[in-house]
């Protein structure tokens, strides 16, 4: 795998609901070899403040017009600056990085589990997964505004907190409903940690294979600074799993969750 | 005419004087994809301990203004598994290889380092005695004249390669752990490693780095390397490497005429990727506009304003 280095220009950076944007940027190398679950490590300024660059999950891809979509939101200061890039801005990229979702299967019933901005990488894997398998999505958010834009596999089965879209409640109740009633072949998640405990626990009773993508700090996000370790489950708990490089995507297995 | 960038540094002779930063670079695997390992000055490879060290528990980094905390806590797979699985495939890297080591004990550093004699592509050893994020050694060791040059002494005298003496800045006078370290057989000497910090994150009221404290690095440090940089080298003899918060060509320009015969690169790498590629470049240019022949002409050209007074 290659990384790309690259001034990308802003093709566009829109607000999508509360303090959520959606960032274009036509980036061809970063469009023709990204693959779901993987991520982009952007400046979001140019100045010493914030230093490090910013990962987010590539959220779709526009192979035919070179465009990668990244789906953001306002948590401080690199976010907030990054709201700010107009369109025609460069930003400094580099990407894809990191180890995507397993997306050999065909004919399966996919479940999608999603929370907050977790539902980013999802909306990727989604439009891929659903050209040869049943696509079931299940999202979980604060209240409707937080719903993400341009859906390309069926419509979600959404959970909110203040009950505005969807269910009121939590979006794994929503997920254990539809698995008494249908079995899924294999389960994909991505969201707080609360909630990835939540599914690895459904995950285990009803049988069904799991990933996850994880969070973690990052400095470099390609494998030199060790910063991003996430505990390993089993006896290899002497090592650990660097999100940057050995992930961000885990079958469940491979972590420890408690 | 193409100016010369050559510096022998520690008996090695490297092409430039960039080198990357230990701990911020792997084994020399993670930046291949955007240049090649032949293009630096030198490599030196993250920290090498003779048992396999697990490391600190996440979280390991924190940001802060124009810095970079972490505490990694030295994690590395042991001096065996560097033999094996790592250094043999550096044998092609087309640039020194320079190996840093870390211990427990003054016997730790020396069985490391007797260890490291098996591979041909080890070119020097820098022995970090400076690592503020293992609860015992690492500071330890480089916070105390005696106990510096007792480490040094003890890996020069059971060493064949050069020895790089790595010093914390965490120190009350760095002028004389540096003279005890000279005195002990060091062949060069590195400055600095982190700065000891802390950042508390007021959400969760409480220390942001699982590890409580770590170190920090990048620019916000880059005034204090710079200085340090500046009086050590008018005391010692033995070249320095400076290293601190350089980003760009210019911070490496302060540091070599601080008085710095090479640079490494740290937390810069991870701002940009191909930071060490453009220093090398820009370092070029700087020698082409100013008809600079030869860089080392460049070491310590700020010294001669100092009236004494530093
Ligand atoms: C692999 C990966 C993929 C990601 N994908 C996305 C994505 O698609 N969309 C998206 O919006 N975000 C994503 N994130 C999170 C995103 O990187 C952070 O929100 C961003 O770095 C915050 O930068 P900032 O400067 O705005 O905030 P900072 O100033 O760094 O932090 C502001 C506040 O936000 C909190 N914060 C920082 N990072 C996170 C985080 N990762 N999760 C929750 N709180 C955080 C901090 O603790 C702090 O309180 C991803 C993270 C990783 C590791
Ligand atoms: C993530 C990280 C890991 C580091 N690991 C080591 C190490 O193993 N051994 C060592 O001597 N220094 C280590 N350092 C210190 C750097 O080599 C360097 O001295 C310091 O970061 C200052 O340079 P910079 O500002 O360019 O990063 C580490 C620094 C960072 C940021
Ligand atoms: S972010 Fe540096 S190793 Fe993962």
């Amino acid at each position: 795998m290659k990384y790309h280095v690259r001034e990308v220009r802003v093709v566009d950076n829109v607000k999508t609901g509360g303090d959520i944007y959606l960032l274009t940027l036509a980036a061809p190398a970063i469009a023709a070899a990204a693959l779901p679950g993987q991520f982009i490590h952007l400046r979001c300024g140019e100045g010493l403040d914030p230093l490090l660059r910013r990962p987010f999950s590539i959220y779709g891809v526009d192979r035919k017009n070179s465009l990668v979509q990244t789906w953001y939101q306002v948590v401080g200061k690199g976010t907030d600056l990054l709201r700010k890039a107009k369109a025609g801005k460069t930003l400094d990229v580099i990407g894809p990085l990191g180890k995507g979702f397993f997306t050999d299967i065909a004919g399966r019933n996919a479940g999608l589990v999603g929370g907050g901005m977790g539902i980013a990488p999802l909306m990727f894997l989604g439009g891929e997964l659903a050209q040869n398998n049943r696509v079931h999505s299940f999202f979980g958010v604060r209240s409707k505004a937080q719903l993400p834009p341009g859906l390309s596999f069926p419509t979600p089965l959404v959970a909110t907190e203040d009950g505005s879209a969807g269910r009121r409640g939590l979006v794994t109740d929503v997920l254990e409903q539809e698995l008494q009633r249908q079995k899924m072949d294999i389960l994909y998640a991505c969201g707080p940690r609360a909630m990835l405990q939540q599914v690895v626990k459904l995950a285990q009773k009803y049988d069904i294979p799991l990933q996850v993508s994880l969070e973690s700090a990052m400095a470099c996000g390609v494998g030199a600074c060790l910063g991003c370790a996430c505990e390993k489950s089993g006896a290899d708990g002497e090592s650990w799993l660097k999100a940057c490089q050995d992930g961000p995507v885990f079958w469940a297995a491979e972590v420890k969750w408690e | 005419m193409k100016p010369d960038l050559t510096v022998f540094l520690a008996g090695i002779k490297m092409k430039n004087p960039v080198m990357t930063a230990s701990g911020t670079y792997g084994f020399g695997d993670a930046y291949t994809d955007f240049y090649a390992l032949g293009e630096l000055g030198a490599l030196v490879v993250k920290g090498v301990t003779l048992e396999p060290r697990r490391g600190n528990p996440p979280p390991r980094l924190a940001e802060t203004p124009a810095g970079l905390l972490n505490s990694i806590g030295l994690e590395n797979p042991g001096v065996e598994a560097v033999l094996k699985h790592y250094l043999p495939g550096l044998s092609q890297a087309g640039t020194p290889v320079i190996v840093n080591i870390a211990g427990n004990s003054i016997d730790d550093y020396v069985r490391v380092a007797e260890r490291l004699h098996a591979s041909p592509v080890v070119k020097a050893l820098e022995v970090n005695i400076s690592c503020p994020n293992v609860k015992c050694g690492g500071l330890a060791f480089g916070s105390e004249p005696g106990m510096a040059s007792q480490v040094i002494g003890a890996v020069k005298r059971h060493s064949r390669l050069p020895v790089i003496a790595k010093l914390s800045p965490n120190v009350t006078d760095i002028g004389e752990i540096a003279l005890a370290v000279e005195e002990a057989g060091a062949d060069a000497i590195s400055l600095i490693n982190t700065l000891v910090g802390m950042k508390i994150d007021i959400k969760k009221r409480r220390p942001a780095l699982a590890n409580l404290v770590g170190g920090l690095s990048g620019p916000a440090v880059r005034p204090v390397a710079v200085r340090m940089v500046y009086e050590v080298s008018q005391k010692v003899k033995v070249p320095l490497i400076g290293l601190g918060g350089i980003i760009t060509a210019e911070d490496a320009l302060e540091f070599i005429m601080a008085g710095a015969s090479a640079v490494a690169v740290g937390t810069g790498n991870f701002i940009n990727p191909c930071c060490c590629r453009e220093i090398i470049a820009g370092l070029t240019a700087y020698c082409e506009t100013n008809k600079i022949a030869n860089i080392t002409a460049l070491t310590g050209a700020a010294w001669r304003y100092d009236d004494g007074s530093c």
